[in-house]
């Protein structure tokens, strides 16, 4: 409905407008021609140089901004890949390769963008100031607006990239169920390589096993699905406590390596991702136009300054000139003058 | 599927800005083109209302002027035009074509652009040799302004005054009724849909009404035209409802004070374009919009104001609960349960905590909003004791009189002015039989007051003239001379006024507009409704009796106001969409949204025209 609504509720009019046009052309035809071509010439080779610079400006904008859409079509990818959940078409490979791209993507924007700034201010010290008011404002948005684009593609990798830890989480919890139930007291030793798990070493001796009563049916899948997606905390913790326990298997050992290793990469990349965020956070000026609304008569405000600062001027104008006062202040003095030599003197 | 106006037009607002290229489904254009918006006025209080400054530097407009500002060119951008087809706002175009400050130019028009003026425009821009810089111009068919989701305006200011000018020649009441047709012909376009019209016979309604079903007609004729829903004949049920009415047709709803939120604040505070300024407690004005995206605003709005003073405290209340909770959970200084799995319990209360900060700051700052505009109310409420007039004035219209002793005691007690000649005509309304004794004593109030009276002098003129019509047939005035016309009308009216006051008395209290908005969307036969004009453009027109198939219920309702709406009867009509079965969905116009001091003083403007009342001191001086 909306579709066909937004094609039916307004009318092109330009083909008619063109049709005048040419009807007009002839009918003024020799008076046009003449003037047509050399008020073009005139005006082109005017702002030739201008508009060169000016076009370089948006060239590099166009770019980041299609970089930008690039980049964020990528993530989408990434983002459905990442969502996959299931433990056997595990497509960690594909991600990291994603991932490494993105992120590479986006610090190469994040330069370019800086470099963008960079000229932008370059660019507006050489002009003139009032003249180019509106095109400096013009400019100034549209870096402002690929910074908020960047920015919110970030924000969207890290989403993303902690997605894909809590998947990942997720998926050892429902392996080690499932090895579990052969050998319940040898799950997985792989989190000790882990480097944060290591950090969480202060964990209590006391923690129960979430599942070890609750799930023992293992009948359903669901409840100690949702256990082990609330207690992924613990898990490791758990695991920690088990180390002692090293019951060596050596295939799985590797396949488990991989995936600390996959864990621990997704992990350091949202570190960095953290650095470049704060980056940009101080490169973002809040505009706080978030609420604005296009009549806030910012504009009038300004006239109305300008107009009292012109009153005043011409207030001081006034002074400056009142001959009035000048003499009123003469005759003042005169009087003083006359009152300290009679009196006093 | 409800037709939403405001969701309507925003969408047409969006591919205008995205240069009425077809957008992908993320909403977006599929390029993204930096450009620069220009509007004027009118156009400007379109957008202000649907369109944030966030969501136009999301479809790429990096600056956005007023056409009548300097501007300064800016090379190589695309610049969007949204105008009135006016020949000032061409003339400003043609000289930015010729300046060349913009790369090219594409114009958006809000209304249809006649053909003279593109001529115009046409051999403006060909002169400077400009022409190639227009590369695209379209008729949007935007303008009027939506508030709501079922609320517009055509703002067109002061049509009441107009339409009922006792000096207004044949011509410029044309002139009105072409524009106010025209505005709602842009609401249909937008809707895209051809509705049934009824209206009450006689009057501005009718020669909107027979202009707009002319301008249908002919627009359905030619081949490509804007409404591409499913030709032939649908049933009624799916087309909506059109009633076209006039302001005298109850003159009271827009005079009288109310005492509902929304109404409250429009009347009191001077609600406008959706935007609020309200004098903060130190001096600084502040300035709050309130719109659907301002849950409490759309939940409470049509409530009584003590009502809504009790939902603010519960609203607040309940903030504080859940900060409390918030607080509780993430262990701020308990720790009395503080062992190890306590520990991993605490990071995650603490993660929901930091999650559900934002949507409590956002809570908090709704309850600030209104909690601020409630003080605002009441402390005006409290001074002008708002309250009684309400009270009185309802009471008047339900028994249609008031005793005398209270009559006065509203007159000489709290209020402005405008509250008082308010409450006044209301009372001129409200009563069947002038007592002649008793309104001098109500004008000798108004004077001792230094109200200015002329508005009290109109309606009683037109009062008297109605009756003095009712004792003489009532055919005997000529339809020939507009002001005979006019004045006639005003006698139908306030006939209506007080029939519908003797309603009041048997059914619960319901505006006259509503009660027979209802009954025209039933479609039963009834005889309040009978004489009403019925309209069908897409029914030939050789055929005038009407099939049964137009008539029967309508789920849609279209309500338009000539000569100035408010939020009382907006209201109304939404409560009747809850009430009733039958009709789901009412959208309510005006040509403008005044409160009721503005409604006063048109009605003033129109006694000294008439050259009643005159300046305060001079009845009262015999």
């Amino acid at each position: 409905m909306s579709v066909r609504h937004g094609q039916s509720s307004y009318r092109d009019r330009t083909g008619e407008f063109f049709k005048i046009v040419e009807s007009l052309r002839g009918s003024i035809a020799p008076a046009a021609n003449s003037n047509v071509p050399y008020g073009n010439n005139r005006s082109d080779g005017g702002r030739r140089e201008d508009l060169n610079k000016r076009s370089e400006f948006n060239r590099r904008a166009a770019q980041i901004g299609l970089a930008i859409n690039q980049t964020s079509q990528k993530l989408s990818k990434l983002a459905k890949l990442a969502k996959k959940t299931s433990v056997f078409d595990d497509p960690t490979r594909e991600i990291q390769e994603l991932t490494v791209v993105v992120k590479q993507e986006i610090s190469a924007l994040n330069t370019a963008l800086i470099d963008l700034q960079v000229f932008r201010s370059s660019q507006n010290d050489e002009g003139n100031n009032s003249r180019d008011r509106d095109k400096t404002t013009f400019s100034a948005t549209v870096v402002d607006d690929l910074k908020n684009r960047l920015m919110d593609t970030t924000k969207e990798f890290k989403d993303v990239l902690t997605m894909r830890t809590e998947n990942m989480k997720i998926h050892e919890n429902r392996r080690q169920l499932f090895s579990s139930n052969a050998s319940k007291e040898s799950t997985n030793p792989f989190v000790r390589q882990r480097p944060l798990a290591a950090k969480a070493a202060a964990a209590s001796e006391s923690a129960p096993l979430p599942w070890a009563n609750g799930a023992s049916s293992s009948s359903s899948q669901l409840v100690p699905w949702k256990q082990g997606e609330a207690e992924s905390s613990p898990l490791l913790q758990q695991s920690q406590q088990q180390q002692q326990q090293q019951q060596m298997v050596p295939l799985q050992d590797t396949y488990m390596q991989s995936r600390a290793e996959a864990l621990h990469n997704v992990e350091s990349t949202i570190h960095e991702l953290g650095s470049i965020f704060t980056q940009l956070a101080t490169m973002v000026s809040q505009q706080g136009e978030i609420a604005i609304r296009i009549d806030q008569n910012m504009e009038d405000t300004l006239a109305n300054v300008e107009g009292a600062q012109s009153q005043l001027a011409r207030y001081l104008n006034s002074i400056s000139s009142n001959r009035w006062l000048m003499m009123k202040i003469f005759f003042v003095l005169i009087a003083f003058l006359m009152i300290f030599l009679f009196f006093v003197a | 599927m409800a037709l939403n106006l405001r969701q309507k037009q925003t969408e047409c607002i969006i591919r205008m800005l995205n240069l009425n290229q077809p957008l992908n489904p993320s909403g977006t254009a599929n390029e993204e083109v930096y450009k620069i918006l220009i509007y004027d006025r009118f156009c400007q209080n379109i957008l202000s209302p649907l369109i944030h400054v966030k969501d136009l530097r999301k479809h790429g407009v990096t600056l956005y002027f007023l056409i009548d500002k300097d501007r300064r060119p800016v090379h190589d951008v695309p610049a969007v035009y949204f105008v009135q087809p006016t020949e000032s706002n061409l003339q400003r175009i043609e000289a930015d074509a010729s300046r060349s400050l913009y790369d090219t130019f594409h114009l958006n028009f809000s209304s249809s652009i006649p053909r003279k003026l593109l001529e115009e425009l046409a051999s403006g821009t060909l002169k400077s040799g400009s022409v190639e810089k227009i590369t695209k111009l379209h008729d949007q068919y935007l303008e009027f302004v939506t508030l709501e989701d079922n609320l517009f305006s055509l703002a067109q200011q002061s049509t009441y005054v107009q339409m009922n000018d006792p000096s207004a020649g044949d011509k410029e009441i044309e002139e009105i009724i072409e524009r106010v047709a025209s505005g709602l012909f842009c609401v249909l376009v937008t809707l895209s849909v051809v509705p049934v019209i009824r209206c009450p016979r006689g009057g501005p309604a009718e020669m909107v009404a027979s202009l707009l079903d002319q301008k249908l007609r002919d627009h359905l004729l030619s081949k490509n035209n804007l409404f591409t829903e499913g030709g032939g004949f649908m049933s009624s049920f799916q087309r909506p409802l059109l009633c076209i009415f006039d302001r005298n047709f109850e003159l009271s709803v827009g005079i009288q004070h109310d005492f509902r939120y929304r109404p409250l604040v429009h009347d009191v505070l001077g609600l406008k374009l959706n935007r609020l300024n309200v004098q903060g407690e130190k001096g600084g004005n502040k300035s709050f919009e309130l719109d659907s995206s301002d849950p409490f605003w759309s939940s409470n709005s049509s409530l009584e104001f003590p009502e809504v003073a009790v939902e603010i405290e519960t609203q607040l209340n309940k903030y504080k609960r859940d900060v409390e909770e918030v607080n509780k959970r993430t262990g701020g200084g308990s720790g009395a349960e503080f062992d190890g799995t306590d520990l991993i319990g605490n990071t995650k209360h603490l993660m929901n905590a930091v999650n559900s900060l934002p949507e409590l700051t956002e809570r908090k700052q709704v309850i600030d909003k209104h909690t601020n505009i409630a003080t605002a109310l009441l402390g005006q409420i409290k001074e002008r004791s708002i309250d009684a007039f309400t009270k009185k004035e309802s009471e008047m219209m339900m028994r249609g009189g008031i005793d005398r002793a209270e009559l006065m005691a509203a007159l000489k007690g709290k209020g402005t002015k405008m509250d008082k000649l308010r409450f006044a005509i209301m009372y001129l309304i409200s009563t069947e039989t002038i007592n002649q004794s008793e309104v001098e004593a109500v004008e000798a109030a108004l004077n001792e007051a230094e109200a200015d009276t002329s508005a009290f002098q109109y309606v009683k003129k037109i009062k008297s003239l109605n009756v003095s019509l009712a004792a003489s047939s009532a055919n005997s005035a000529s339809r020939s001379n507009i002001v005979d016309w006019a004045e006639k009308l005003y006698g139908q009216s306030i006939s209506a006024v007080t029939a519908g006051v003797k309603n009041l008395l048997s059914s619960d209290q319901q505006l006259a507009v509503t009660r027979t908005v209802e009954a025209l969307t039933e479609g039963k036969p009834n005889p309040e409704i009978d004489s009403y004009l019925f309209l069908d453009p897409r029914a030939p027109k050789s055929s005038s009796s009407a099939g049964s198939h137009v008539k029967g219920p309508f789920r849609e309702a279209i309500v338009f106001m000539i000569g100035g709406g408010n939020y009382v009867e907006y209201g109304s009509l939404q409560e009747l969409t809850q009430r009733q079965l039958t009709v789901k969905n009412v959208i309510y116009g005006a040509t403008e949204i005044l409160t009721g001091g503005e409604l006063v003083e048109q009605l003033g403007l129109l006694g000294k025209k008439m050259g009643l009342g005159g300046p305060v001191g001079s009845t009262s001086s015999h």
